[in-house]
């Protein structure tokens, strides 16, 4: 690992400025990624922007809805009562991620900003437009079992590799950030960038942008709400896929529901057609697979990681059916 | 007289130590004035290095040096058990991704890791191939390694094959694995004028010793290497790999101890792994099930510089009666690097033929374990002399009692459970253990002191399997004290010469030197009581000594008493013997049953229940044995369900070589585990009736697994692992 330099912040304002006014700066909160990242020589900078003593670690629940502190810790999320039970599919996300221990560490704002584990990104010897931009994409040709079938591009198919973000994706949770010209607000579908041509830009996010807080909006619905994730092992692993969903069903219709995807995509992944589907319809298992075909209707399979276009489809079927009451 | 220690759960006596971090591992113990190395590696699997530019690194702060061909003194490249076929560093040859190119010495361990980020190394590459089914040359027949042929013929399996009743052909393969142990692999080399220290996360500290001495033309007897913890080895830290050698040589070129500590990334090409392996099996039998035929092909990747096969076919040429046998171990080699020993070796090519049994047994419409019993064998099908102590039928009867056999459903896919499929699946396990080399044999020394306590020594290692216990336990009850009152020390070349720990060889090759030097030294103390006017035994003959807690007394009057501390106490000096034993190789077997349960949707599959049943002679510790079940099962999982290691076709780098790409079991993943041994003295044991056992429970695990997901759903996977992308 490069020295680096270190300071670390007392407040919001003052990171902002310091990773603005500091060549090849970063925030590091758990840093559960970051320096994994770091001692890896996927990614280097001269200078860290310690922001884990910020004030930014509340969750406060009110009725227009949650706000959860950029700096609260997984574990906190997970266990706080409105969010286990208000929405579920927050807290199964959480807890369906990393371990015990990454959790206790790893922040919310940083769960959004952790970077793909495509092992060819991770690989500094490796090419990988998203490392070094330019230099290609092995993964295109080598090995993909985990990577994207929608939303790539020929210079990336790496997947966004975060739960907690599909589950904030279907409750149309917001990010607030605060940077160098004050806060703004970006709906957490619009946060994350499909790799296009610039894979190396994971998000909206300018230069010495913080992540403050994410809202996730107080909606009855979410009561009803459930994250099924798929992996190669029972526990500590990413989604080979993964699925989170509210649903709202009267007198044995959809009257709503919204779906986010994981592992399948380049990014968490919100299908409207496929929503649209089930939208208004009795909820039958003919007609969620229909809503799966339509999903996965623009997916581009690869080699290794076909499998994931039938796999997501029986996902599918399996979390509504279960989340319906159909079983 | 003492209850027996030998053979109970007696607790690890380094337990307590390990748990506290008072246990100090190899790279533990700071070194005074030691530097600290980093490996430059190749980015490239196959070219040449055509310049290395090391200005930049050696102007980081804290750098001392830059090593590179151009610096070493030419070394001699030593055979088993170094098994690279190359030492780097002795020229400009790149012969696999991942291949140390330089070496940089640093006064922290983060100066030298940038500083070898910052080497520039320029390379002529050429594409390499990465993989057996992208090589351009056909598989060959390596040559017998170490006297070992890799082709086996008994009578005429081709004939036979075509003659047979029933035939089953089929085709498996295995991914490349990882030992992966928890402690990376350090060595700390510390050189005095000519001779030389090293502290080295070693299985075997003479197979360290003897592997440097031919490197650097040392006499051994001025090399000493020790290990006295390991965290882990697995086969990774039996054979010697090159960061040993260089950082012996770093530090000799710089004139100041040097320790190194590879990445995990770097255990992915430098410390061996089981090869990538096909297997195309042909086998013939009788309408009944009875083997007539096995005609068996095995492919394993080999190296450009090394062609030893690590996947042996033992189990098909030896493990089941059949009079009609051709094995060939063939190899093709990509530009990766060498393959080696891992726990245990014949897994591999086993968990085809207990996979072949399980298709045979549904053809045939016997019961997989009836099938497996009308095939035993009770003679060696090699010499056709009976196999001593053999209980493996025990095996099969104990754990398909404790499992429920009998109520196995009698179709693949009849028995659902809400969602899922289950199913159950067996297989027999089987494991050759070695023997240590005969010359110079297996010594151990015991000394009492005048506290009483006795003092085992022997340069044996314990790597995580309890050696220290078992050693303790042998010595208490030889002697008759206190399991407290004996202290082993091993892990250090200057101590009574041992072999390895691998291939199960620890017990089976220690027991019986640390049991005659415990003997011994009850017997020395005897004679001083009996011959001491001033010992309550004086006189008494000494087969009428008997010696229990510590204490001797007479076996008829047991007032009569004296102790080991006043004995050696009044005699003034400590009592010392030695024992010496040689122990000759054999065979560990074992029965696995497992459930499984596989989502009908999903594909997901889960290990329910696992029932073991192990015949290893006599259990020396029942806490330890069953580590090694527990250890062995879950390993087995890992490589039934998820573990593999994935080469780039273009590059021939490792794409996952960490512990989040590379998956291995969570506890999760791992079920309940009922383990059972036969536990019956084996006649021919040198080491107490115990024969070495430890690498066995894992070797039908895989098979096991992929049976009972046949037994679930109907679906024959025969490449490992079983993902569910091959269950849709």
């Amino acid at each position: 690992m490069r020295a680096f330099g270190y300071t670390p912040v007392r407040d919001p304002a003052e990171a902002v400025r310091v990773a603005r006014q500091t060549p090849g700066a970063a925030f590091i909160a758990g840093g559960t990624d970051l320096l994994n990242l770091m001692r890896d020589g996927a990614q280097r900078h001269e200078h860290l922007v310690d922001i884990s003593g910020l004030d930014l670690a509340s969750i406060t629940d009110s009725a227009s809805g949650l706000r959860v502190g950029g700096l609260a810790r997984m574990r906190q999320v997970a266990e706080h009562r409105s969010v286990r039970e208000r929405f579920p599919v927050l807290a199964e996300a959480l807890e369906a991620s990393a371990s015990p221990q990454v959790r206790n560490m790893a922040t919310i704002g940083g769960n959004l900003l952790q970077r793909t584990r495509c092992g060819y990104f991770r690989d500094a010897a490796s090419a990988c437009n998203k490392r070094v931009p330019g230099s290609g994409c092995p993964a295109l040709e080598g090995w993909n079992r985990g990577h994207a079938v929608l939303g790539g591009s020929e210079h990336c198919i790496a997947t966004h590799p975060s739960d907690l973000a599909v589950a904030l994706l279907a409750l149309d949770a917001v990010v607030h950030l605060l940077g160098p010209d004050g806060p703004r607000q970006v709906p957490v579908g619009g946060f994350h960038l499909r790799p296009g041509q610039a894979p190396h830009v994971d998000t909206v996010l300018r230069p010495a942008e913080l992540i403050t807080a994410i809202e996730v909006p107080r909606r009855a619905a979410a009561v009803r709400s459930r994250y099924l994730k798929l992996r190669d092992r029972a526990t500590f692993e990413f989604a080979v896929v993964s699925i989170a969903a509210v649903l709202e069903l009267r007198g044995g219709r959809v009257r709503d529901v919204r779906l986010a995807f994981g592992g399948i995509a380049t990014t968490p992944w919100r299908s409207p057609e496929a929503e649209a589907v089930l939208r208004g319809e009795p909820l039958t298992v003919a007609a969620i697979e229909r809503a799966g075909r339509v999903l996965v209707r623009d997916a581009v399979p690869r080699p290794h990681n076909g499998f994931k276009v039938e796999l997501v489809q029986r996902a599918l079927v399996e979390l509504l059916s279960g989340l319906g009451g159909l079983r | 007289m003492n209850v027996e220690l030998v053979g109970r759960p007696v607790a690890r006596v380094d337990g307590r130590a390990k748990v506290t971090g008072a246990a100090r591992y190899p790279a533990d113990d700071p070194v005074p004035g030691a530097l600290h190395g980093f490996l430059v590696t190749s980015t490239v699997a196959r070219g040449e290095v055509v310049r290395i530019d090391p200005s930049q690194a050696l102007a980081h702060p804290g750098v001392v040096a830059v090593y590179t061909h151009a610096d070493l003194p030419r070394l001699t490249v030593p055979t088993f058990p170094y098994i690279k076929g190359f030492i780097p560093l002795q020229g400009t040859a790149v012969h696999h991704a991942g291949q140390p190119v330089a070496i940089v010495l640093a006064t922290t361990l983060e100066q030298a890791r940038e500083a070898a980020n910052l080497v520039r190394v320029d390379y002529r590459a050429e594409p390499p191939t990465a993989s057996m089914d992208d090589a351009t040359e056909p598989p060959h027949l390596p040559l017998p390694f170490r006297g070992r042929p890799n082709e086996i013929t008994r009578g005429d399996a081709a004939a036979a094959w075509e003659a047979a009743e029933v035939r089953v052909e089929a085709r498996y393969s295995s991914p490349t694995r990882h030992h992966n142990p928890i402690e990376p692999h350090a060595t700390t080399a510390q050189w005095e004028g000519d001779r030389l220290t090293v502290h080295e996360t070693a299985q075997g500290v003479n197979l360290t010793r003897s592997v440097l001495s031919t490197a650097f033309g040392l006499p051994p007897d001025r090399i000493r290497v020790l290990a006295p913890f390991l965290g882990g080895g697995f086969g990774a830290k039996g054979p010697v790999w090159p960061h040993t050698i260089l950082t012996v040589a770093a530090a000799r070129l710089a004139g100041r101890p040097v320790r190194l500590v590879l990445t995990r990334a770097q255990m992915f090409t430098l410390t061996g792994h089981r090869a990538e392996f096909r297997q195309h099996l042909r086998i013939g039998a009788t309408r009944q099930g009875k083997l007539t035929a096995l005609v068996e092909t095995t492919t394993a990747q080999l190296s450009r510089t090394e062609e030893s096969i690590f996947n042996e076919s033992d189990s098909s040429s030896t493990l089941y009666d059949c009079p009609n046998v051709h094995v060939r171990q063939e190899g093709v080699p990509p530009d990766l690097a060498s393959s080696s020993y891992m726990r245990s070796p014949e897994t591999t090519a086993h968990f085809g033929l207990e996979t072949a049994l399980d298709e045979l047994a549904w053809q045939v419409g016997v019961d997989p374990v009836e099938l497996r019993k009308l095939n035993h064998t009770a003679v060696d099908q090699e010499t056709g002399s009976p196999i001593a102590g053999k209980r493996l039928l025990d095996c099969y009867r104990i754990a398909a009692e404790a499992f429920g056999w009998s109520r196995r459903a009698p179709r693949p896919g009849a028995t659902q459970d809400g969602d899922e499929h289950v199913g159950w699946g067996m297989a027999t396990e089987a494991h050759t253990f070695a023997a240590a080399p005969a010359d110079p044999p297996v010594t151990a020394s015991v000394t009492v002191g005048a506290d009483g306590r006795a003092v085992v020594r022997i340069a044996t290692q314990d790597i995580g399997t309890g050696t220290y216990t078992v050693i303790g336990q042998v010595v208490a009850d030889a002697m008759g004290v206190p399991l407290d009152a004996v202290t082993a020390v091993i892990g250090d070349s200057a101590l009574p010469y041992a072999g390895v720990s691998a291939g199960s060889a620890t017990i089976a090759s220690v027991t019986g030197p640390v049991d005659r030097a415990a003997r011994a030294a009850r017997d020395a103390v005897v004679a001083l009581a009996v011959a001491d006017p001033r010992s309550p035994l004086a006189g008494v003959p000494a087969d009428e000594v008997v010696t229990a807690h510590g204490h001797l007394f007479h076996v008829r009057d047991r007032a009569r008493r004296d102790s080991y501390r006043a004995v050696v106490g009044r005699h003034g000096a400590p009592v010392e013997t030695t024992g010496s034993l040689r122990n000759t190789p054999g065979h560990s077997y074992g029965a696995v049953f497992v459930e499984v349960r596989v989502h009908a949707r999903l594909g997901s599959v889960r290990v329910t229940r696992v029932v073991t049943a192990h015949d290893m002679g006599r259990v020396m510790n029942r806490r330890t044995a069953r580590g090694q079940v527990l250890g062995g099962v879950t390993w087995g999982i890992g490589h039934a369900l998820m573990e593999h290691t994935v080469h780039d076709r273009h590059t021939a780098r490792v794409v996952n070589a960490n512990l989040s790409g590379y998956l291995v079991p969570v506890c999760a993943d791992a079920p309940a585990v009922e383990s059972h041994f036969v536990d019956h003295p084996d006649p021919a044991s040198t080491a107490l009736g115990a024969r070495g056992f430890g690498e066995t429970p894992i070797t039908g695990v895989p098979a096991a697994i992929g049976n009972a997901v046949y037994h679930a759903t109907g679906r024959r996977v025969r490449d490992l692992p079983i993902t569910r992308d091959k269950l849709l």
